[in-house]
């Protein structure tokens, strides 16, 4: 299950192509440089689309194609105009566009699944990719990469392998995220403390006192999924082989550090946690300064900098001080996937090339869902971005240099794991059971959940 | 009483004017639209109830599975059915004595009863839409409204209301106080059903506001009570939004609505046939409540002769 | 005496009113928060959410709102949502009636059974038959159109039929016994005698049905797919994403504007709900 990544490769292009931005703010000489190497770019895929365009007018038929995403305003808007892009260039493909909001997405999309008429292309997040795939709903897109319809040429391996299962391709990732915790620089300032590039646990929990001791702002610790995988990852293994396999000790670690910062007077107290509610991006305890730092991935660090109003930076997670292996980790934002009931395969893998190395279709979806895969198209749209999506770009290309391969797509049941945790987690907060209780009755829990999903 | 006149022979306008026949063409749009919208996917939903299914792979026959699990082994059934009847227990209730409160209060007809009826129908016309979740957060926030209010009357409070277990589900209960508009509207067409003769005899008679209100508005408005009844109980059993948009049953489960688990089992956990088995023991919980206050309905309901 | 009881009167007249106005406040403050905050910048929303006025008054989420998403507007899903709140509603309101007058009125066999099934379907959760009634829409080829959102109201809906009948059980039989022996069918009763007195509760079924189709997202959401059919509950719903960012400001100043056409439709609609059978002077 465990695969290889070749996160350095992409680490090394994009630094590369970071490294050239960088300059370019700073001196006017280069400044035209990374605007030439668009220009370029944008050339060569304009001549691979008159190639293509004039292919399919050979062929002339008329190809519907249904896509369907999640998203708000903004990415709605950019991906319809993208879709007229490529309708403008392909007149022979209609595509008819659907989206809603990310809890009515999976309703509606199992609801499609049972009655048999998927979308040709589905927007795919990781957490569901497994139960898709298993279900035979996907179609399997090696054949597009092996015989180039979908170029992944300057795309990293590891990115055609997050969206991999059992050695197969079933989704395209369309961005890169990273876990990373958002913090409030002028409290960090004001307290007088450095937040490292990526600090320990223990050092987290000594800011946070200082921070309370010198401020009065509290601390947030994240007591989720994914502080557990990555504290699991700390000690290299993963969150779903220890639960499968039973073991504890990981868990009784993530459990024993959320209950020491529950304790802690500098942490926020779980009443104005679930007041707060830090699932929602504007609701978020950094916002309203109750808190100085929070918990994300880096997609979500515009929006919450926007919710907050003022400026806000990132450090990766922190790690468990005694850690033996690097837990970071690049995670697809979210996937295209192909419907194995879809008629027009071929068509459906065409647009999803386009989509994700075509130059100019990224200049209109700049990088809403994440860093795009496409080195160079990544490169190619960096000097277009404003200072806070550079900051993420940044971020994740740092990532990228030290990260470890992502845990394998979420096994099913997940879902009921996920929210088991959150559960066991307040369970914690509100003084009912000691950690090692906690843990090992999550584990004994989530261990049987995963078993009854299996069958 | 109203027998057809004992012709041998009918017309087929006779025939069709027998209540028997007439009955059923009344009810006939209602048997059409069952049968073929609601009967089917009913059964459906009952069969896989007896089903492991993942909405995405075919269902899997697995007997009573679902239900012994249920009863034997699901810690979260117990609680969020615990949660549900505490909630219907009060907000059915209150919410019902709030809408008859403000009801009688507005049946009296004066130049601004039109603006009133408004005013206070308008929290019921939200409805249930993401905003109002954001609304009630913010108005129960540890710096919120509530919070202000009760220290503007000198009680000193920063009660995180949505964050703890003991009142989260109060502020779901106050919600349903809240939105008593649809009640009030049929109980103000109740009271205007009430023949205003009644009123009048009885103040010849010297009856004060009190007596009338007991001897004449309730026993006449007890159809309108019972419709009421029955359905703010189904409405509360079946609550769901606010629980899901609001607190998502946290803190620790305390607000977590049966319907919200019935929905999370069917399509977060991807567990449709036990979330079809949560559903069918709550229909025929609440059909089971529904049956009894039928029952006990000649007891207490005043209908016209 | 007669001076004092003016006075009297008009003192708890003036009680009545200070009362009913005041309590009204309480009422609707809420909503007043959420119309303020619709002027408010999105971070203001959440970061002074105690002060009620807004720093400034913005039109911005509503230029923002309205644009709508991916070159759809606010104006097409206000369209879409009159359309099926309007289609349904007739139905509805028309089909219970009619069906709940059989309840009411006649005696037929198997009353019982069919009066169980429509108690059992005001207290089937929607969420658990949605996926058989997709497969069920699907196989009839209505997905996609507003068929599914529209068609089954028009069968009655168990608690318009609920509403009505507990209504005309409250008109006195004396009516239709009397109509009877002027040679009226069952029919004509319905039409000349019952339909007029239930009035208020024909009313009441409008307003509520409006009002609920209006809200439904549900529906919208698994049955329809271009978004040129989207209706403005279930586009309400797209301002929000939990995965990247949400604009809230623009969902509150759309969600004001939809409160606008259910507002409108209860004004108009509530002046009948007083013409009860006492204004009409008919007594049992």
């Amino acid at each position: 299950m465990k695969r290889k990544v070749m996160a350095l490769s992409m680490a090394a292009v994009m630094a590369a192509s970071l490294a050239g931005c960088g300059g370019g703010s700073s001196s006017n000489t280069t400044t035209a440089a990374p605007a030439n190497d668009t220009t370029t770019a944008a050339q060569t895929t304009a001549a691979a689309q008159t190639e293509t365009t004039a292919a399919q007018a050979a062929s002339g038929e008329q190809v519907n194609l249904k896509i369907c995403w999640w998203g708000n305003q903004i990415r709605n808007d950019v991906t319809k105009q993208a879709a007229d892009l490529y309708m403008s260039l392909n007149p022979n493909v209609k595509i008819d566009i659907e989206f809603t909001d990310w809890s009515g997405y999976w309703d509606k999309l199992s609801a499609m699944a049972a009655g048999g008429n998927l979308p040709d292309i589905i927007q795919m997040d990781y957490s569901y990719l497994n139960q898709y795939q298993k279900s035979n709903q996907l179609a399997d897109l090696t054949p597009y990469l092996e015989d180039g319809t979908i170029d992944h040429s300057k795309i990293p391996d590891s990115i055609i392998e997050s969206g991999s299962v059992d050695g197969k391709c079933y989704a395209l990732s369309l961005g890169s995220n990273a876990p990373v915790m958002i913090y409030d620089k002028a409290i960090t300032d004001e307290a007088g403390v450095t937040i490292p590039e990526q600090p320990t646990i223990e050092e987290l929990y000594d800011i946070g006192n200082t921070i309370y001791e010198k401020t009065g702002v509290k601390t947030y610790y994240d007591g989720g999924m994914n502080m557990m995988a990555i504290i699991a990852r700390g000690n290299g293994s993963h969150i779903f082989d220890d639960i499968e396999n039973n073991v504890v000790d990981n868990l009784t670690k993530h459990f024993t550090y959320v209950d020491q910062f529950n304790k802690a007077e500098a942490a926020i107290s779980p009443d104005l946690l679930a007041e707060k509610n830090p699932d929602v991006v504007e609701t978020k305890p950094i916002v309203d300064s109750t808190t100085w730092n929070d918990f994300s991935f880096s997609n979500q660090f515009v929006s919450v900098v926007k919710a907050a109003g003022r400026d806000l930076a990132m450090c990766m997670y922190p790690q468990a001080a005694e850690a033996t292996s690097q837990p970071m980790y690049l995670k697809p934002s979210q996937f295209f996937s192909i419907a194995e009931t879809s008629q027009n395969k071929d068509e459906a893998a065409k647009f999803l090339n386009w989509f994700t190395n075509d130059v100019d279709c990224n200049k209109i979806l700049m990088g809403e869902r994440g860093v795009p895969i496409n080195t160079d198209v990544a490169e190619a749209i960096m000097g277009d971005l404003d200072e806070d999506s550079k900051l993420v770009f940044e971020y994740v290309t740092s990532v990228g240099e030290i990260a470890t391969p992502i845990d394998a797509p979420d096994p099913a049941g997940k879902g009921e794991i996920e929210a088991l945790g959150k559960t066991k987690v307040e369970d914690l907060r509100y003084g009912d059971g000691t950690a090692e209780d906690i843990a090992a009755s999550f584990l004994a829990e989530s261990n049987k959940i995963l078993t009854e999903a299996a069958q | 009483m109203s027998k057809p006149t004992t012709a041998p022979k009918r017309t087929l306008a006779q025939k069709l004017n027998r209540e028997q026949v007439a009955g059923y063409i009344f009810v006939l749009p209602f048997i059409i639209g069952f049968l073929a919208f609601l009967a089917l996917p009913m059964l459906m939903s009952f069969a896989f109830s007896f089903t492991r299914y993942n909405i995405l792979e075919s269902p899997t026959f697995i007997g009573f599975q679902n239900y012994i699990e249920m009863f034997t082994n699901d810690a979260k059934f117990v609680k969020s059915f615990g949660v549900t009847l505490y909630y219907a227990l009060f907000s059915v209730p209150l919410r019902l004595i709030m809408a008859l409160a403000v009801a009688m209060l507005l049946v009296k007809n004066s130049k601004l009863s039109g603006f009133y009826r408004a005013v206070y129908y308008l929290p019921s016309i939200i409805g249930s839409s993401v905003a109002v979740a954001i609304l009630w957060k913010r108005m129960f926030a540890s710096d919120g409204v509530v919070n202000a209010l009760l220290q503007s009357i000198g009680i000193p409070c920063d009660i995180a209301w949505l964050g703890r277990q003991d009142t989260a589900i109060w502020t779901l209960i106050i919600l349903a106080i809240w939105q008593f508009g649809s009640s009030m509207l049929i109980f103000l067409s109740g009271l205007k059903q009430i023949p205003v003769s009644l009123y009048e005899s009885a103040t010849v008679d010297g009856a004060n506001g009190f007596q009338k209100f007991f001897k004449i508005t309730l026993p006449m408005l007890t159809p309108t009570i019972f419709f009421n009844l029955i359905n703010q109980l189904i409405n509360g059993f079946m609550a769901f939004t606010q629980s899901y948009i609001i607190t998502q049953g946290k803190p620790r489960d305390s607000t977590l609505f049966y319907t919200v688990y019935m929905y999370q089992s069917s399509f977060t956990y991807n567990k449709l046939g036990y979330g079809c088995a949560l559903a069918w023991f709550m229909t025929l919980f609440v059909a089971l409540l529904t049956l009894i206050l039928f029952k006990t309905q000649n007891k207490w309901v005043y209908y016209e002769a | 005496m007669e001076k004092s009881y003016k006075t009297k009167r008009k003192i708890i007249t003036a009680i009545y009113h200070i009362f009913t106005f005041c309590f009204a406040m309480v009422m609707i403050y809420p909503l007043l928060w959420m119309v303020m905050s619709s002027f408010k910048d999105t971070n203001e929303i959440f970061r002074t959410a105690q002060n009620l006025f807004p720093s400034q008054f913005r039109l911005d989420n509503y230029v923002t709102g309205w644009k709508g998403f991916a070159g759809y507007g606010f104006d097409i899903f206000f369209k879409n949502s009159i359309i099926i709140a309007g289609l349904s509603t007739i139905g509805a309101v028309i089909s219970s009636a009619i069906v709940a007058y059989g309840f009411a009125r006649c005696e037929f066999k198997g009353k019982g059974f069919w009066f169980a099934c429509m108690l059992l379907s005001m207290m089937l959760p929607f969420q658990v038959i949605m996926i058989p009634q997709y497969i069920l829409f699907n196989r009839l080829g209505w997905v996609g159109s507003y068929l599914p959102l529209i068609v089954p109201q028009w069968f009655g809906q168990g608690f318009f039929i609920f509403l009505n009948l507990q209504f005309i059980k409250g008109i006195p039989k004396d009516l239709d016994e009397a109509a009877k022996i002027d040679g009226c069918s069952i029919y004509a009763i319905f039409i000349r005698i019952i339909l007029p007195l239930i009035k208020p509760s024909l009313v009441t079924s409008a307003i509520f049905s409006f009002m609920w189709r209006w809200d439904d997202f549900l529906a919208a959401l698994i049955y329809l797919s271009d978004p040129v059919k989207y209706p403005v509950s279930y586009a309400l719903k797209m301002f929000s994403d939990p995965t990247a960012g949400s604009d809230w400001g623009a969902m509150f100043a759309m969600a004001t504007l939809s409160l606008i056409p259910i507002f409108l439709i209860f004004l108009t609609m509530q002046k009948y709900l007083v013409e009860g059978i006492a204004s009409t002077g008919i007594k049992g």
